[in-house]
């Protein structure tokens, strides 16, 4: 297994959120998206995957259809809404001040 | 979120397939990468998880969860329940017992302070005497209640009614029969906005006192005795003998403001030039409508000026310490059981908190033995919240079925409340068990679960899951569970030590009412009572029938001696009148200073009643040829008025109420004033003409039954006077009827106390059992080590005894707290006599000691080698 890290409260929103902004997806790839997109770093559990995006959803953040999936069958597809949309800009700008903060704090301190 | 529950087929459904078509792919590509067909699908179910887990965070997000888990468990709840039916019969039946005990107590609580009375516009009635403390009393004489309601300007009635509440009036006929009579002023029912069922009330004219005479009956007895029929408005009824026109019916809902049951209603004589200086006056308890918008303080400003001219009238008559006294109807009906209300209250309490903290016990010793199935729920992915929750809903399913049971008991309760105590607590026949009632109940039980069901389920919601499950089954409790268990018993104690203290302080007061020297003996003692009011006997008449009478009763065989008198040895007089003696100046005409009760019999009443004569003679027969002329005082009268001298030749009683009497001799005391009262100063005088009424009263006192001597009675009469009621009763149903109500009150406390006992012992046979079960192996080892089977006892009844100890302590320092407000109920008993005490801690402790003794033995007589493998 490739090193896992634990997701901090509130990155996989923001995760699905980014993965969204490419165009619609189903659930399963969300999941593959945010792994493969990490290199393999981040483990999305279904458990944690699929309450999340009814959260989404409910939050009004992201709708969802059905379509018909690759694997010739219908899939439910999730896309971002113009609310969801205004989230992810907010949220990216909180993350990269989180970055900034976090890697501000960790440099070494000069002698 | 209704909508949702109901759509949630759909909706689950719904992610169903959103998860299929994530497996299926996972599948696709997994053979694209070329694994076959069954591998890929086995590989995408792997790597998905657990799916139920995913079902339930999903189905938790989309917010419906909740009503599901609830019925999930409570169908959970219910068949553990049902699987443990031993445990279940006893926490709802101790649980139905507390809230049950507590819901009928505030049901009548709030009936008497809370509820509204059954009269419209009741705010604007009002109680409205003159206090007068030395007789401990609350009434208006008659002529000052003439003058208030003629004077006053806040009143837009002021109503009458007789002081001294039971007038009972025979109603004629082939077959006579008492009847009771509330006797009212016209404007009585005016006052309280009654209108009739049918018919009329009361014209002004009909209060004078030679003004037509009229009645109206209440719905109840005008049904069971006229059968309901409307013709009888108008018919005309005798009644002592006087022609009574029936001018209305009452209204089923009209409930008479004194507490006594009545027949019919008809009018007090109110002389509108009702005077101080009339020769004789009556005691009203008065009753008034409050004009609206008119002040508490005014109406009090005006009644004092009324009270200053009455004062200002009659000097004489009233006394400094006397006052006005003016209360909102629901206050006064309130009066003074407040008291005894609040014990009843307290007492109720205690049971229930005794069932709760019982009921918590085995529901913490039954999770403890749980604890390995709420560990391996927890493992496998129950929340703490979760576990809580179920918990939780296991006690309140309990309580609601112990609610359920609880209203059975309630209502049998409400009825033995209202065929025992009507006369103890006002407003009781207003009482029904119904909606109201089952609301109180429903709070109960809702502050029960609040208060006792959160706090076990919080605590065993905190599972130590790792540390449960490397005990491997050993299942032992956790500590914090114990200290827990062992307070609540201790608790339980306490409480039951309380209760049963007061108990034993009622019981005491019963018996010392019951057994203390009477002063007179009641067995064998009858009285056989003749009213004559209104009836044609008068002077030699009521003589001749007199001594016919006596004659009849003194042919009776077992008759040992009869006479006439004017009063019982539970009465101290016929007439209660200021002391006086020729040597001494007369006191002023109604002077209400030091009393005396006058009581008139015959030569016969000292063998009657069987009183003992202390100096002098008794009365004898030749003393009747100038009646009223001779008395003999009791003891008290001796010791009040004749201190340090001998009372006998003196000459007492004369003056403006009648002859001079000489004082011929002194007989011991009776309890003349009830039986929790020292005896009041009384004179027996040699007069058998009528008394305060015409009517014939008999002391026999015979070793035939009184339903022997009634027979003969009534055959020797039916032909020498026809149509003559007599009514016969002994001496011992009289001090029963005395001894009523605080009979009443011990047995309610008693109960409460048994029952809280009981359920406290069983607290503490329980503790120690779970605690031997669960301690066995420590047990076995001690045993294999050396122990022998006297230090295994020794060690498990030391821990009942700490329990117990801790907890009887705390209860006695309570009990001496809290019977103090017993005080006023108890008679030849102090609230804190020591001795009381004793008992109950004695007992207590040997009922705990057998309760420990039990388990005790069951850990001495382990087999190590069992005990050990046990696990």
């Amino acid at each position: 297994m490739p090193n896992r890290i634990e997701f901090i409260q509130g990155t996989l929103d923001l995760l699905i959120l980014q993965v969204l902004r490419w165009g619609p997806q189903h659930g399963h790839g969300i999941g593959q998206a945010i792994r493969i997109r990490s290199q393999e770093v981040l483990q999305v559990e279904h458990g944690s995957l699929y309450p999340a995006l009814h959260r989404l959803e409910q939050k009004g953040w992201l709708a969802s259809e059905w379509k018909m999936s690759e694997a010739n069958r219908r899939a439910r597809y999730y896309r971002l809404t113009p609310n969801g949309r205004r989230q992810l800009i907010e949220e990216q700008s909180r993350w990269k001040q989180l970055v900034r903060a976090v890697a501000r704090t960790m440099k070494p301190v000069k002698e | 979120m209704w909508r949702r529950f109901f759509n949630r087929q759909a909706t689950d459904a719904d992610f169903e397939e959103e998860l299929q078509a994530h497996l299926e792919i996972e599948t696709k590509q997994l053979i694209d990468r070329g694994l076959t067909h069954e591998h890929a699908e086995m590989e995408a179910r792997r790597l998905f998880g657990n799916r139920p887990l995913v079902m339930e965070a999903s189905r938790e997000v989309r917010g419906y969860g909740d009503l599901a888990r609830f019925w999930q468990d409570l169908r959970y709840a219910a068949r553990l329940l049902r699987r443990g039916p031993a445990f279940t019969v006893a926490a709802v039946l101790s649980l139905a017992l507390g809230i049950g005990a507590t819901t009928a107590v505030f049901s009548i609580a709030d009936t008497v302070f809370l509820r509204p009375l059954p009269y419209a516009d009741a705010g604007q009635l009002a109680w409205v005497a003159i206090r007068f403390p030395s007789i401990g009393a609350e009434f208006i004489p008659s002529p000052d209640y003439v003058a208030w309601r003629r004077d006053n300007q806040v009143f837009q009635e002021l109503a009458a009614t007789r002081a001294n509440f039971d007038s009972i009036m025979l109603l004629g006929g082939s077959d006579p029969v008492e009847v009771a009579a509330g006797r009212v002023s016209a404007n009585f029912l005016n006052a309280f906005s009654v209108t009739p069922a049918f018919g009329r009330t009361f014209k002004a004219e009909e209060e004078l006192p030679n003004g037509p005479k009229a009645v109206l009956l209440t719905s109840q007895f005008w049904r069971d005795h006229f059968h309901g029929r409307r013709d009888v408005l108008g018919s005309v009824i005798p009644l002592d003998g006087q022609p009574y026109t029936i001018v209305g019916i009452l209204p089923q809902s009209f409930v008479y403001p004194v507490d006594v049951k009545i027949d019919l209603l008809t009018t007090l004589p109110v002389s509108p030039t009702a005077s101080h200086r009339d020769r004789s006056m009556s005691t009203w308890a008065v009753f008034g409508r409050l004009k609206h918008g008119v002040k508490l303080a005014q109406v009090r400003a005006n009644l004092d000026t009324l009270f200053a001219a009455s004062k200002a009238d009659a000097p004489q008559m009233f006394r400094a310490d006397n006052s006005v006294v003016l209360q909102p109807l629901r206050e006064h009906r309130a009066g003074n059981v407040r008291v005894l209300l609040f014990i009843l209250m307290g007492a109720a309490g205690c049971l229930l908190a005794i069932a709760c903290a019982n009921v918590a016990n085995l529901l913490l010793a039954r999770w403890s033995a749980r604890s390995r199935e709420l560990a391996v729920r927890a493992a496998i992915g129950a929340g703490r919240g979760r576990l809580a929750r179920q918990l939780f809903t296991e006690t309140a399913l309990l309580i609601a079925a112990s609610t359920a049971v609880a209203m059975i008991f309630v209502a049998a309760a409400l009825r033995g409340f209202v065929h025992f105590a009507a006369a103890e607590l006002p407003r009781l026949s207003e009482v029904t068990a119904d909606v109201r009632v089952f609301g109180i109940a429903l709070l109960v039980s809702l502050a029960t679960v609040l208060i006792f069901g959160a706090l076990p389920a919080l605590r065993a919601g905190r599972v130590d899951i790792q540390s449960v499950l490397q005990r491997a089954g050993r299942g032992g409790a956790p500590g914090g569970h114990r200290i827990m268990r062992r307070a609540l018993v201790a608790v339980e104690v306490a409480l039951s030590v309380v209760l049963l203290s007061g108990a034993t302080l009622l019981f005491e007061t019963l018996w010392h009412m019951q057994n203390d020297h009477l002063g007179f003996r009641p067995e064998h003692l009858l009285t056989v009572a003749i009213p004559l009011r209104g009836s044609s006997f008068d002077g030699a008449a009521r003589e001749a029938l007199a001594s016919d009478v006596l004659t009849d009763l003194r042919r009776i065989p077992g008759t040992e001696a009869a006479t006439v008198a004017h009063c019982t040895p539970l009465y101290g007089g016929d007439r209660w009148i200021t002391f006086s003696r020729s040597d001494r100046p007369l006191p002023e005409a109604f002077h209400r200073g030091d009393g005396i009760g006058v009581c008139g019999v015959g030569p016969d009443y000292l063998k009657a009643a069987g009183t003992r004569l202390a100096r002098g003679r008794f009365l004898t027969d030749d003393d009747f040829q100038h009646p009223d002329t001779i008395a003999v005082i009791n003891e008290a009268a001796a010791r009040a008025y004749f201190p340090g001298e001998s009372p006998l030749g003196k000459q007492i009683l004369g003056g403006r109420v009648g002859p001079w009497k000489t004082v011929v001799g002194v007989v011991t005391d009776t309890k003349n004033q009830g039986l929790n009262q020292p005896a009041t100063p009384e004179a027996f005088v040699n007069d058998t003409g009528p008394g305060s009424t015409v009517d014939l009263l008999f002391l026999v006192r015979t070793l035939a039954g009184e339903g022997a001597l009634a027979r003969a009675l009534r055959e020797d009469l039916r032909g020498q006077h026809p149509g003559l009621f007599t009514k016969i009763e002994t001496l011992d149903e009289a001090i029963g009827q005395l001894t009523a109500s605080p009979r009443f009150n011990t047995v309610l406390l008693s109960t409460f106390a048994a029952v809280a006992f009981l359920i406290a012992i069983v607290g503490v046979y329980s503790v120690l059992a779970f605690s031997v079960t669960q301690r066995s192996a420590e047990i076995g080892i001690r045993m294999a080590l050396g122990a022998s089977p006297r230090a295994v006892l020794a060690l498990v009844m030391k821990e009942g005894a700490v329990v117990v100890t801790a907890g009887a302590l705390a209860g006695v320092a309570g009990a001496l707290v809290l019977t103090r407000y017993l005080t006023t109920l108890l008679y030849g008993v102090a609230a804190t006599d020591p001795g009381t005490y004793l008992a109950v801690v004695t007992g207590l402790g040997l009922a705990a000691s057998a309760a420990s003794f039990l388990p005790a033995r069951r850990a001495a007589v382990l087999d190590p080698v069992v005990a050990l493998r046990y696990d």
